[in-house]
């Protein structure tokens, strides 16, 4: 469903959404850096040390320090790798990102008591194109993996494809278990049917579901099998050098600020506040981005948390666990979720 | 190794410098997709000639330099040393300088064995593990410091006894901070037990045979956790531990998490040890009355013999063969050190285990590569 | 399942943190703490049994006068920085107590070049400050 748009604003459309495109390019690299160092102070919160605290009040231009660094280091490449290969590679995984982010609304705004959604495009299969598009960033890692002619860069390359395709399967049916019960593939359609209950109470298996197979999508621990610092020296990216490696890095960050924000806006509520709120003037504009922005950022702590606190899987562990327990628990879940919109629906 | 690979093999290097090893040794891996099928090792890289050097070096100047041989538990190493020259010298320390030197052993043990829990949590992806055993071992690194004046190569020990007494206010001291390791120890425990991811990773991997293990030579923790009760401070006792009452801890499993288990159970009869030890130290002088022997130690010339001593290392055991002719420096001293023979365990048990076992079985036998190479 | 390392973990995030900031507050030493050893020429006979006990060659007597600006000389040990364990043999072995055990670790031993870190008998009596000599 589209929203309607006053008439004198159509013809500014394109420009409209360019601008919010760019603007979202430049605030999610920002949005990297914060993540970041959210990661490093939360870490050493949790191991009992400072996090980076001497460049710039509480530490927060380390990063702006670190990627100066990045930027003026040498950039090597081995003799034997695959020039193609090893070169193009962070183009797909920052492709894979961006393609994602064009789609996801980062907020919205209520004047006059009508919603606007602030996304780049709305589209009707929104849900849909965001999970194929992230899934173009397997291959971007397959080609560093495998075109760094380094064998532990291969070994990474091996566990990531396992990784992978058990993870895609449980995430996909859970999704769909969702759309089931609202009845619509647009992401913004689902965030608004929720009302004030939401998902997570109606749906908590399928939740539960959801934030494994993601976490497990994005990478991080206990599913970093690919980049195991302890086996594997650094996984995939073991000869990346300078910005190369900055890139890949902070992509991977960047999967985990949109991974949030998916879990925001599909089972935790998305923006949605109380009619009094909406109806204000004030905080229409300010309210329902603030708190959409305030659920994504717990989402991420926990998500943070959850990697320095439990151990690290054995890649057939994950692979088990993927098909033999979370794939069942999915098909429980989207039965419970058509009775659910049945029953709901009638 | 250098036979031909088939289709899909491959040499990997666990090379010498690699983050999940706790000294530079080379591991070769023949891997088939992720699957070990060969396995060798290389050491050398950080042999530094100490038993060559010590047969230049006084037997004063070589308490400094036996310090060295595995720098985490240096006290350990110096009991050796000089337990040997004292029974080449036939002078025993008195009661109180023994107490003094068990409690130090003790702590020792103590500092090693949370150091090697930390790290296998750490190899096995939960780097947090580290930084928290850690934060309890400073504690305990405190109370070293303010015994012997440093907190690594001390050199404390002297021929007769140990160099000064305890200061004033140690117990009052220590007995929170072991009250406090304690606590910490157990919920350690709690966290290893519990953890269902930790127990999939080490329950089963890894096993190691009693016979196996005797047939190698491993002693210490790994000899313990596959259910042979032997432990040099109950079979061989030196100083006092014949008057001190603790048990022998093992488990008969004999994979990561027994192993895991009995060096957790170890830390915690340590510290029954030590309070025991503050309990029923008697007074009196640190160094042999009527000798020569003391704080400055005499012009040593050691009567010619030969003789091997044995103790205790957190690793297993260690051992020193000295042979002296009658002059001012050894003849020749050869050390025996623990984790020689368990490394040479170390193939046998990863062929037919994936990379990532590879990671968690070398972690748990916990390892000071320093010593493996003198 | 893992409900016990999530709750340590929030427990510690509760605590402070260890880390001391070093240049801001110095390090805590322990009583024994072994720096650089203190002279006492008045006790000092030159017998050269330190220079003797060092393991690494790290002691030459040399002569020295007794006293700033004083024409009698003896001799007295002079300690290479650069070889010295702090291990404490010398301190333990001298027959008159004339070594001590001091407290400074970094003041005035961290230098450029090898020969600034051969610390004379006036350094090592506390008689020149250990600064002395240092390029700025």
């Amino acid at each position: 469903m589209v929203i309607e748009i006053p008439e004198f604003i159509v013809p500014f459309l394109p420009w409209i959404r360019g601008t919010i495109g760019l603007s979202l390019v430049g605030l999610i690299f920002i949005g990297a850096m914060g993540a970041v160092w959210l990661e490093r102070k939360l870490s050493a919160n949790i191991q009992s040390r400072m996090g980076p605290c001497r460049v710039g009040k509480y530490g927060l231009l380390q990063l702006v320090a670190d990627a100066i660094k990045l930027f003026t280091k040498e950039d090597l490449r081995p003799l034997n790798a695959d020039k193609l290969l090893f070169n193009n590679a962070p183009i797909f995984i920052m492709a894979s990102v961006f393609l994602v982010l064009v789609a996801i609304p980062v907020g919205a705004v209520f004047i006059n008591g009508t919603e606007y959604p602030l996304a780049v495009t709305e589209m009707d299969i929104s849900v849909l194109y965001i999970e194929a598009m992230s899934a173009i960033s397997i291959f971007g890692i397959f080609m560093v993996a495998y075109g760094s002619n380094n064998k532990y860069s291969l070994l990474g390359a091996f566990r990531n494809f396992a990784r992978m395709v058990g993870y895609e399967v449980p995430l996909g049916i859970t999704v769909v278990s969702v759309a089931v019960m609202t009845g619509s593939l647009d992401i913004v359609e689902i965030s608004r049917a929720q009302g004030l209950i939401w998902n997570i109470f109606l749906q908590p298996i399928g939740f539960f579901v959801f934030f494994v197979a993601i976490m497990a999508d994005m990478g991080r621990l206990p599913f970093d099998q690919n980049e195991s610092e302890e086996e594997l020296i650094a996984g995939w990216i073991t000869e990346y050098c300078g910005m190369r490696f900055g890139l890949s890095y902070f992509a991977e960050y960047m999967h985990m600020i949109l991974g949030s924000f998916l879990i925001a806006l599909l089972f935790l509520g998305g923006w949605n506040v109380p009619a009094f709120v909406a109806n204000n003037a004030v905080l229409g504009l300010i309210a329902p981005t603030g708190f959409l922005l305030v659920k994504v950022v717990f989402v991420i702590m926990v998500i943070i948390g959850l990697r320095w606190a439990i151990p690290r899987f054995r890649i057939d562990q994950v692979v088990d666990l993927s098909w033999k327990r979370l794939f069942p628990l999915a098909l429980l879940n989207l039965v419970w979720a058509v009775g659910l919109g049945l029953y709901l629906g009638a | 190794m250098e036979e031909k690979l088939e289709a899909n093999e491959m040499i990997i290097h666990l090379g010498p410098q690699h983050p999940m090893q706790p000294g530079p040794f080379r591991l070769n891996l023949r891997l088939k997709g992720e699957t070990v099928v060969g396995a060798d090792i290389e050491l050398g890289f950080i042999h530094k000639g100490i038993e060559k050097i010590l047969e230049n070096k006084t037997y004063l100047q070589g308490i400094t330099i036996v310090d060295r041989v595995c720098y985490l538990v240096a006290l350990v190493n110096e009991e050796c040393f000089i337990g040997c020259a004292e029974k080449l010298l036939g002078i025993e320390p008195p009661a109180r300088a023994q107490y003094i030197r068990v409690i130090l052993e003790e702590l020792t043990r103590i500092q090693s064995h949370l150091l090697g829990t930390g790290e296998f949590g750490e190899f096995i992806g939960f780097v947090s593990m580290f930084m928290y055993t850690i934060r309890e071992r400073e504690d305990i690194l405190s109370l070293i410091d303010m015994i012997t004046g440093a907190r690594i190569t001390h050199s404390y020990l002297k021929f007769g006894g140990v160099r000064d007494d305890l200061p004033e206010g140690f117990k009052e001291r220590a007995i929170p901070i072991l009250n406090k390791v304690k606590k910490a120890v157990d919920d350690f425990d709690q966290m290893f037990h519990s953890d269902r991811i930790f127990r999939e990773r080490t329950v089963g991997v890894g096993v190691l045979t009693a016979d196996a293990a005797k047939s190698l030579g491993v002693s210490g923790p790994v000899l313990r956790a596959t259910g042979v009760p032997f432990d040099i401070r109950k079979n061989e006792p030196y100083l006092v531990y014949k008057d001190l009452d603790f048990k022998v801890c093992t488990e008969t499993a004999g994979d990561c998490f027994a192993r895991v288990q009995v060096r957790l159970n170890e830390i915690r009869e340590s510290i029954y040890i030590i309070e025991q030890c503050l309990d029923q130290i008697p007074d009196g002088p640190l160094f042999p009355e009527g000798t020569p022997y003391g704080r400055r130690t005499p012009v040593m010339r050691v009567p010619a013999g030969e003789v091997f001593h044995r103790v205790e290392d957190p690793r297993g055991e260690m051992g020193m063969y000295m042979i002296s002719d009658g002059s001012d420096k050894p003849y020749r001293v050869k050390i025996r050190g623990p984790y020689y023979p368990t490394l040479q365990a170390l193939p046998p048990l990863i062929i037919g285990t994936t990379v990532a076992d590879v990671a968690s079985i070398s972690g748990s036998m916990d390892g000071c590569t320093s010593e493996a190479d003198r | 399942m893992v409900l016990k390392n999530i709750k340590y973990a929030i427990r510690n995030i509760t605590r402070p943190p260890v880390t001391r900031m070093y240049p801001e507050k110095p390090t805590e030493l322990s009583d024994r703490f072994r720096g650089l050893q203190k002279l006492d020429k008045s006790k000092c006979i030159g017998c050269g049994i330190c220079a003797n006990t060092c393991p690494n060659v790290a002691i030459k007597i040399v002569k020295a006068p007794i006293a700033p600006g004083s024409e009698k000389k003896r001799w007295f040990p002079e300690i290479d920085i650069g070889h010295c364990l702090f291990c404490g043999l010398c301190i333990d072995q001298c027959p008159k107590d004339a070594l001590t055990s001091g407290k400074e670790y970094t003041k005035g031993l961290v230098k450029w070049k090898h020969k600034d870190l051969l610390i004379g008998p006036d350094k090592l009596a506390r008689e020149v400050d250990l600064d002395e000599g240092d390029e700025k």
